[in-house]
């Protein structure tokens, strides 16, 4: 982790999230952004290896800039730090490539605790998030949602989100399953890139819908 | 009888005909009823005809010269005998004392009676030189007593042993003058008997001759009335005025048997019979053509002219042609009827009418009569034959007018019906309308409100949040973090609470059970939580409800954590009898004593005791030093699954 993007708009939560990312990752360069202009300015001529973007900013969503980096920087993990708890704020970070979330009112500990995770490849996921990433699925295989790219879940993806969904922590579907805590980790990993990939799928299509490839 | 030609008709079944009514079987009950009395007079007690008489024309102001009188044959009728002469006349006949007479002389009381069935005019009677009866007036105008049968009481008193005279004197008119041969001048043959017999015989001739047309001609009116009022206001049914007006104007035609006392004379009587003809005609030509569905608009102008046309050329005429030119005008009618009674039944027929022969049946029988009067002017027919004649077109209206007004009856029914079946289907497509608006407009409000309350919700977050976010991370004291990320929460909450749709309570068990046992286990304490399976849980839960069970749940972990100091906790939801209960155990120290006073203060028991009433349940706690504290939480399901 040597390049960090830090999105964020109000100042003092900058400083304090830059030094609690400066006390997970000491060696980090952070660049600090506090407008999506910036942001977007940023990605272009830089290379982050971790970007933590906020949602409401005052001129526009950090959900272009995530768009952006999974664009550019493929390889670049996105961690929404936001204040909105709700799914209907998150989702389309998600599906626009976040890795992850962070709310940002949780103890410093907990943050960095998440951070840690996120940066070693454990995702976290909410029951909500989960329902709503079954019921996107569930909407992609009907059949009118036809001339997409197959982009399905498997059944123990499946299995891990119904179980996300019913309030089961991961190492408790861990147990349940019999897998190791790297192996569901890695499955919610891949419930976040099916998301992000199929999303981006079914938004070319509707795009060449609107007639925006034609000319 | 008079009347020659008329009309007769009979129309028959409109196009909307439905079924057969039960007319023609009715009509034929009553013909039966008609035909009966006129067997009935069989048991003929001993009576005299008297068919020989002297005739002597009078001259006003001329004493009577018997010696000039002809022998005559009675029935004496004018139109044949003496076509051309009117006036008054005298019969002198020879009555022969009845035999009781002669057994009890004198002192005979029997009474004994006169009958005659026709004088023409009017008629008065003399016995011995003196007058026993006088049947009308004979001066202008001069009593119409043509139909009428006459009675006369005759006392054994008057009668002489030794023989008889009687008088009769009659004033009548010429054929040429009147517009049927039946309202020429004559005299029938006399019948002389005891008064019961020959008054019973009277009576029986009376009522064809007089009481039936009467009734007929009440009825008729009546009915006729009714129906012309009836057509006049549903133009769409213009046919039902036109009958009424024919069984109006027929019962004016049959007022000619009963009506002897007119006002006017002889001659303005003809002509109004005659004129009422024309006007016969036209309701009869004109319900034919519109019953057929048939409407000619040039007979609208036509059939009016006529009426005024006959009576004019008539009126033309000198009083001596009144005979053939009434004729002439009853057989061009008479023509007219017949050519709409024959269109309309070929129309019926194209149409399939199943009141076709109904009333083809019924234009016969008014034909026949017509052919019969017709015929009375040629021939002297039995008076019996030609009352029938009379009577029988009168009936057949009469079911005709049942059976239009029965139609007409049906054809309300099924509008009044479809009109019921119209509104209700009005109102129900109204009340679909206003559903529709109201939700519509409670959509509408919803999306305002909606937008509205993210608004609110976004402000909330971005300002609000912003600065106590700013609090809880710069804030040098732990306490005052605490508040503010508590303060946040809520603010959370209830934003949620603001905007949040209805959550499933299957939902909404995940969210609890990750929240609360990844709390616990952060902080070491092991937990174990039971609810019910997917398909047990169908209900949702208002937003507000989801709100406040999440922060009384998260207010009983943070106490547990905080302050149990319990290695254990098991939360166990159910669903009972339409409650969800939540049951929060611990093996902790339980709530010590001195707490209990102030138990709010650290550990929020009232505010989680308000928030459960608020939704209608209620949160007991129970708890004791040493063996830890149960919360059980009771929420009325429905009232939250219907909350919106």
């Amino acid at each position: 982790m040597n390049n960090i993007l830090l999105l964020e708009d109000l100042p003092e939560i900058r400083a304090w999230l830059k030094s609690l990312v400066m006390q997970v990752f000491p060696h980090a360069r952070i660049t600090e952004c506090s407008r999506v202009q910036d942001a977007l300015l940023q990605v272009q001529s830089l290379r982050f290896d971790l970007a933590l973007c906020d949602l409401g900013l005052p001129d526009g969503s950090g959900t272009d800039v995530v768009a952006k980096l999974r664009d550019v920087q493929p390889e670049a993990q996105c961690v929404v730090v936001t204040i909105h708890d709700d799914d209907e704020h998150l989702f389309p970070a998600l599906q626009a490539g976040a890795y992850g979330y962070i709310l940002k009112e949780q103890s410093r500990e907990l943050i960095t605790e998440q951070l840690q995770r996120i940066s070693q490849g454990e995702p976290p996921l909410s029951p909500s998030i989960a329902r709503k990433v079954i019921k996107y699925f569930a909407n992609q295989n009907l059949p009118q949602a036809n001339a997409m790219p197959a982009v399905a879940l498997t059944e123990r993806e499946s299995e891990v989100l119904l179980r996300v969904a019913k309030g089961f922590t991961l190492p408790e579907i861990g147990v349940q399953l019999g897998l190791s805590r790297h192996t569901i980790a890695d499955y919610v990993k891949q419930i976040y890139r099916k998301l992000n990939v199929s999303s981006r799928a079914e938004a070319a299509l509707e795009a060449q819908r609107l007639g925006l490839f034609r000319r | 009888m008079p009347l020659p030609a008329r009309p007769d008709r009979p129309p028959a079944g409109p196009p909307h005909a439905r079924r057969h009514a039960p007319w023609p079987a009715l009509l034929a009950v009553l013909l039966l009823a008609l035909l009966t009395p006129l067997a009935g007079s069989a048991w003929a007690a001993p009576v005299q005809w008297l068919t020989q008489a002297r005739m002597l024309p009078l001259q006003p102001g001329q004493a009577a010269d018997w010696s000039r009188a002809q022998p005559v044959q009675l029935p004496d009728d004018w139109a044949t005998s003496r076509p051309a002469q009117q006036g008054l006349v005298a019969y002198r006949l020879a009555l022969p004392a009845p035999v009781p007479a002669a057994v009890h002389g004198a002192g005979d009381s029997t009474l004994y009676g006169l009958s005659i069935e026709r004088a023409c005019s009017v008629v008065a009677v003399w016995l011995n030189g003196q007058m026993i009866h006088e049947g009308g007036r004979f001066d202008e105008p001069v009593s119409r007593h043509c139909h009428r049968p006459q009675l006369v009481a005759v006392p054994a008193a008057l009668l002489r042993p030794e023989g008889n005279v009687l008088e009769l004197r009659i004033r009548g008119y010429a054929l040429a003058e009147v517009s049927s041969r039946q309202r020429a001048g004559g005299l029938s043959a006399v019948e002389f008997g005891r008064y019961e017999t020959v008054a019973a015989r009277h009576a029986r001739q009376l009522l064809f001759a007089i009481r039936l047309p009467e009734v007929m001609s009440g009825a008729l009116l009546l009915m006729g009335s009714f129906m012309f009022v009836l057509g006049w206001f549903n133009r769409a049914q213009s046919y039902l005025a036109y009958f009424g007006a024919l069984m109006v104007g027929w019962s004016l035609l049959l007022a000619r048997l009963w009506a002897g006392d007119l006002p006017v004379g002889n001659r303005s009587a003809e002509l109004a019979l005659a004129a009422l003809m024309a006007f016969i005609t036209l309701a009869t030509v004109q319900f034919l053509m519109r019953y057929a569905g048939h409407r000619l608009r040039w007979l609208d102008v036509a059939l009016p002219a006529q009426c005024l046309l006959m009576p004019a050329t008539l009126l033309a005429l000198e009083p001596q042609r009144l005979y053939l030119a009434s004729g002439a005008w009853y057989i061009a009618l008479s023509a007219q009827v017949l050519a709409a009674a024959v269109l309309y039944l070929l129309q019926a027929r194209r149409q399939r009418s199943r009141q076709l022969w109904p009333m083809a049946t019924l234009l016969g029988v008014v034909a026949l009569s017509l052919v019969v009067e017709l015929i009375a002017q040629g021939w002297r027919l039995h008076s019996q034959v030609l009352h029938v004649a009379q009577l029988l077109p009168a009936l057949g209206f009469l079911a005709l007018g049942l059976r239009l007004v029965q139609q007409y009856g049906r054809a309300l029914q099924t509008a009044e019906q479809t009109r019921a079946e119209l509104e209700v289907r009005i109102r129900e497509a109204t009340a679909q309308i206003e559903r529709n608006f109201a939700q519509l407009s409670e959509l509408k409000v919803e999306q305002v409100t909606e937008r509205e309350r993210k608004r609110i919700a976004a402000d909330l977050h971005d300002d609000l949040g912003a600065k106590l976010l700013t609090i809880v991370h710069t804030s040098d004291s732990e306490r005052i973090s605490t508040l503010a990320r508590e303060a946040l929460e809520e603010m959370r909450l209830s934003v949620r609470g603001l905007t949040g749709k209805p959550v499933k309570l299957i939902d909404a068990l995940g969210d609890w059970r990750a929240e609360v046992v990844s709390r616990l286990q952060q902080s070491g304490v092991q937990s174990e939580w039971s609810a019910p399976s997917d398909d047990e849980v169908p209900q949702t839960l208002s937003s507000r409800a989801y709100v406040q069970t999440t922060r009384i749940l998260r207010e009983a972990v943070s106490n547990i954590i905080k302050h149990s100091g319990a290695s254990q906790c098991t939360v166990r939801c159910t669903i009972d009898n339409g409650d969800f209960q939540l049951v929060v155990q611990d093996n902790g120290k339980g709530i010590p004593t001195e707490l209990d006073g102030r138990l709010d203060k650290g550990h929020g028991m009232a505010s989680m005791k308000g928030r459960a009433k608020q939704l209608q349940g209620q949160c007991l706690v129970e708890s004791g030093p040493g063996y830890g504290t149960v919360i059980r939480l009771t929420l009325p399901l429905e009232q939250h699954t219907m909350a919106r």
